[in-house]
């Protein structure tokens, strides 16, 4: 029987992407969606974090600044900190690198407006729990829809970040201003991952491809490898 | 005019007359308050309501008609959609970002108070020329109040039209359209049972702002007009969010008799309004009111229009669950009032009674006018003209490359992509087609929105552009195989004070009534905004409609462009009456003595729908586009858009009009584009329901090519670059909005 791993969406007030993720994670074998609450201070027996887009506490203030301050968010760090899988989406993201999860910040898009169009991309690092499908340098076609995506850090963290091969995802035509076209990042240890483009989007398609469903495959997979590794170990 | 008959909130002095002999006294102040809002245009459509009754809302699958929050179509064996649009103009050219912004929260609260999840958003922008750049603000920061609602909540703004035009400068037209999804035994009424009853109220506390609102909305801009900022309403989507999933979660649990939204007139008109429906009187007590600002007079708070709010009607053993409900959701909510046996509307503050009026006075006994008519008269023209139809005079390319250049020719992609159009992922055709398609995810069923609200043939012949307006909506709805099955609509005009205005209007009401009623559309509800006129300019006849059809199977869709080479293109419809007048090239050349607007061919236009259905059904198309605004080259431009190189090559026979063959917007037509394979198909199924098709070329990269014969048989071409025609179609609006510093 295909174990089934309880992968956690977090639900915020104003958070708008949590019923489409949802969706998302039911396409996948093996991978069960549940609810978290922001006022949750338990892990349970969750597998993985998925931390939606929308518009967390209406945004009105810097963006993710109230959510990432919301109790949720220490576990969010301490299961991070244990190297499970999180993903941050658009909101998500924001709110992991307010949070000080992920290096960087968001800033509001060159072009002061929200965009909502598609984007052509590249994947560099698929050595994260949501990108072992992927070859290095794969094109993927995935929609942006943020007002605040224009990724900024400081230069010598900047080199840093590079150099260790933290960037995950670059805009083919940088569409709002982020610095060396970085669409989307991990941390140092390569378990936490913040994508501006909303894979959730693209996990079904009339038309196109369904590039997106490849990152919660993706997620399958990692899990999958864990779980039998971890049982090899007890044996 | 005597002094005492002086209003202190602008009633006219014969208005004020007939509510002291109604009364047998003086109002007094909060009285008078009431019955300024209730007695307003906007809420009492007096004005219209009786060339309203014109409109049929009746169909089989009509659930909910004219007189609830919105109309409610059946679309699958257990779901019915709620859909309406309303107009938010004054508030929009007074403070564009907030007046937009809760255009679109009241819109969907409308929408959520049937019991329905909100699901699509559309809009209608009609402003001035972009030149001025009052203009350019004013545009610039309604489509941001839009966005920062829509994207907000998570309802996406999927579509939707814009028009600029002189004549809209100082009153700029703001119409949102929503549609939401309810199961069939789980929708809301603002009827109330014939039960006792408290008034809840729940969401946003009270605040000044929008108080009077509606009055301010009911009369004409004039020149001194800059202090009604205090009448704009202010949005604040995160609480709208949070009061709609405590509404629909109580509607859900059954908890709540009726539910009207406090929108127009806020408290007082929702009170009012639905105890008149139930022959009952309401008793409200303003002290419970939860306050932003305790200093408030009760007429401040019976007439403020803060946003965000619910008035629900509830048994008493269910409100403690309610209480509980909002208190999870961290919205105010509070017992406010109660129906009454006695049909008056009581206002209360504790002991003190500071209103009370019979309910009928302010509903039923409202003032109704038919105001006079007058037809137009036509502007003389000079003597010398010449018709746009003369062919020859003008090169058709350089008529095309102006159509493309103008922001009304231009692609709207600077609009749409600062809306959230996909949050939700229903949405299974995104903006850059003419209608918004949305999949239910029930029996693969989906609806399709078509917006039209072109008013250039409306000022030309308002009956028959009317008519256009319905015909065109079809014709959209049908190049994606969908059949309408309900029409809301949102009638902007002028002063119906002026004969000419009101003329307009019962002409175009009755175009809209004949066409609905010939195609068996019911028109499930509606809006009117009056008074869109300043300095005594009003703004030509502006209906605009939204329609929507069901798609039986949304995995037969194709969009409406494609990137594929070597494609057949072909021509399905009418070619009855192909006349320019009141057409995109009618508005750009302006000729003193343009065509008539052209005749709906009713019988194809019929005969569409079932064409199409069978052809998205055998799979034979890649692409189907109507032919729309600017005619078969624009529409040529669009369907091939899918690739930034691909072009045309047509080859056409002997043109007697090529204006006419080119530049048509005539209703009825369908482009489409197909594998060469499955032309015998196609021709096949056009014979069979008697729709004339003709093939008209192929799709090529890096070509564009268009032969024909003149009238005396010359031969013709039009060459051109399809990426420099596409280069000016992206660059027109958003050239104009990028260049800024």
């Amino acid at each position: 029987m295909t174990p089934r791993h309880h992968v956690g969406i977090i639900r915020f007030p104003g958070t708008n992407c949590d019923l489409d993720t949802w969706e998302a994670i039911s396409l996948v074998p093996g991978l069960v969606p549940v609810w978290v609450s922001h006022k949750e201070k338990n892990s349970g027996d969750l597998a993985a974090i998925i931390l939606p887009g929308g518009f967390s506490y209406g945004d009105y203030f810097r963006t993710g600044a109230i959510a990432a301050r919301s109790p949720v968010m220490d576990l969010v760090g301490d299961f991070a900190q244990k190297g499970h899988p999180v993903l941050g989406i658009c909101n998500g993201f924001q709110i992991l690198a307010e949070a000080g999860i992920l290096p960087g910040t968001l800033l509001p898009n060159s072009g002061r407006t929200f965009l909502c169009q598609e984007e052509s991309l590249v994947i560099e690092n698929c050595r994260t729990p949501f990108t072992g499908l992927f070859d290095p340098g794969t094109p993927v076609t995935l929609p942006i829809a943020h007002q605040e995506g224009r990724f900024f850090i400081d230069p010598d963290r900047l080199q840093d970040i590079e150099k260790k091969g933290q960037v995950l995802l670059r805009y083919l035509n940088n569409p709002n201003g982020s610095l060396r076209e970085i669409a989307g990042l991990t941390n140092v240890t390569g378990n936490v991952v913040g994508l501006m483009p909303h894979p959730e989007r693209r996990s079904s398609s009339l038309f196109g491809r369904p590039d997106g469903l490849l990152f919660f495959q993706s997620l399958a997979l990692y899990l999958e490898r864990q779980s039998l590794r971890t049982l090899s170990e007890a044996h | 005019m005597t002094a005492d008959t002086v209003s202190r909130f602008k009633i006219p002095a014969h208005e004020m007359e007939r509510i002291k002999s109604l009364l047998g006294r003086d109002p007094n102040l909060t009285e008078e308050a009431v019955f300024s809002a209730l007695w307003s245009e906007h809420c009492s459509y007096k004005s219209s309501r009786i060339h309203l009754r014109k409109f049929s809302s009746k169909g089989p699958r009509v659930l909910m008609g004219p007189g609830e929050n919105a109309g409610v179509v059946r679309v699958t064996s257990r779901t019915g959609i709620a859909f309406k649009m309303e107009s938010h103009n004054h508030p929009s050219y007074i403070e564009p970002f907030q007046g937009a912004a809760t255009g679109v929260g009241g819109i969907l609260r409308d929408i959520f108070a049937m019991g329905a999840r909100p699901v699509a958003l559309t809009n209608s922008l009609v402003f001035g020329s972009l030149r001025q750049p009052r203009q350019l603000t004013l545009f610039r920061r309604v489509v941001a109040g839009i966005a920062a609602y829509g994207n907000s909540i998570g309802v996406p703004t999927m579509g939707g039209e814009v028009w600029f035009d002189e004549r809209y400068a100082k009153n700029i037209l703001v119409n949102a359209f929503a549609l939401g999804l309810v199961a069939e035994d789980g929708i809301m009424s603002a009827v109330p049972p014939p039960k006792p009853l408290l008034a809840v109220y729940v969401g946003n506390k009270t605040g000044r702002d929008g108080v009077s609102g509606a009055a301010m909305a009911s009369r004409s801009f004039t020149d001194g007009d800059t202090d009604l900022r205090p009448q704009v309403q202010v949005a604040d989507p995160f609480v709208g969010k949070k009061v709609m999933e405590a509404t629909l979660t109580i509607i859900r649990e059954g908890l709540a008799g009726a539910i009207q939204d406090m929108g127009a007139a806020g408290l007082t008109s929702s009170s009012v309004e639905m105890a008149a429906k139930a022959g009952l009187g309401i008793e409200i007590d303003v002290e419970k009111v939860p306050l932003r600002d305790s200093s408030m007079e009760p007429w401040e708070i019976l007439l403020s229009e803060s946003q965000e709010r619910m008035l629900l009607l509830v048994e008493e053993p269910r409100v403690g669950r309610i209480m509980d409900i909002a208190r999870e959701s961290q919205v105010s909510a509070a017992v406010v009032g109660r129906i009454i046996s006695d049909p008056v509307f009581r206002v209360r503050k504790g002991e003190t009674v500071f209103a009370e009026v019979p309910v009928p006075y302010l509903t039923d006994q409202a003032p109704l006018y038919d105001r006079p008519a007058r037809a137009r008269v036509p502007a003389p023209s000079p003597s010398a003209h010449h018709s746009p139809s003369e062919a020859g005079r003008h090169s058709i390319v350089e008529l095309f490359h102006r159509l493309l250049d103008h922001p009304n020719g231009g692609s709207a992609e600077w609009i749409s992509r600062q809306f959230d159009f996909e949050v939700g992922t229903r949405t299974l055709l995104s903006p850059g087609h003419d209608v918004a398609v949305v999949d239910l995810r029930e029996e693969e069923h989906a609806v399709a929105i078509s917006m039209a609200g072109f008013s250039h043939p409306l000022t030309r012949d308002p009956g028959r552009g009317a008519m256009l307006l319905v015909a065109k909506c079809v014709t959209d709805l049908a190049a994606v195989g969908a059949w309408p099955v309900g029409l809301t609509d949102c009638l902007n005009f002028g002063n119906p004070e002026r004969p000419e205005t009101m003329s307009d209007f019962v002409l175009a009401v009755s175009g809209i009534a004949d066409a609905t009623k010939r195609l068996g559309i019911p028109v499930v509800s509606g809006n009117v905004s009056f008074y869109n006129e300043t300095d005594g300019i009003s703004i030509p006849p502006t209906p605009i409609l939204a329609t929507c059809g069901l798609l039986s199977d949304r995995r037969r869709l194709v969009p409406g462009r494609t990137f594929r080479a070597g494609l057949s293109l072909a021509l399905a419809g009418t070619s009855h009456d192909l006349s320019l007048g009141g057409s995109y090239l009618d508005w750009i050349l302006d000729e003193p003595e343009p065509d008539p607007v052209p005749q709906v061919d009713w019988e194809t236009l019929a005969r569409l729908q079932p064409f199409m259905s069978v052809v998205l059904a055998g799979r034979t198309l890649c692409a189907s586009r109507a032919i729309g605004r600017g005619g078969l080259l624009r529409s040529l431009l669009q369907i091939v858009s899918g690739g930034t190189t691909l072009g045309v090559a047509l080859s056409l026979p002997r043109l007697d009009n090529p204006l006419q063959t080119f530049f048509s917007e005539a209703p009825g037509r369908i482009l489409l584009a197909f594998e060469p394979e499955h032309a015998p198909f196609i021709e096949q199924s056009a014979r069979e329901f008697g729709i004339p098709l003709r093939t008209i070329g192929i799709t090529v990269p890096h070509l564009w090519n268009i032969r024909y014969q003149d009238r005396d048989g010359r031969s013709k071409e039009l060459s051109d670059s399809p990426e420099q025609l596409k280069r000016r179609y992206s660059a027109s609006l958003a050239g104009q909005m990028e260049e800024l510093p």
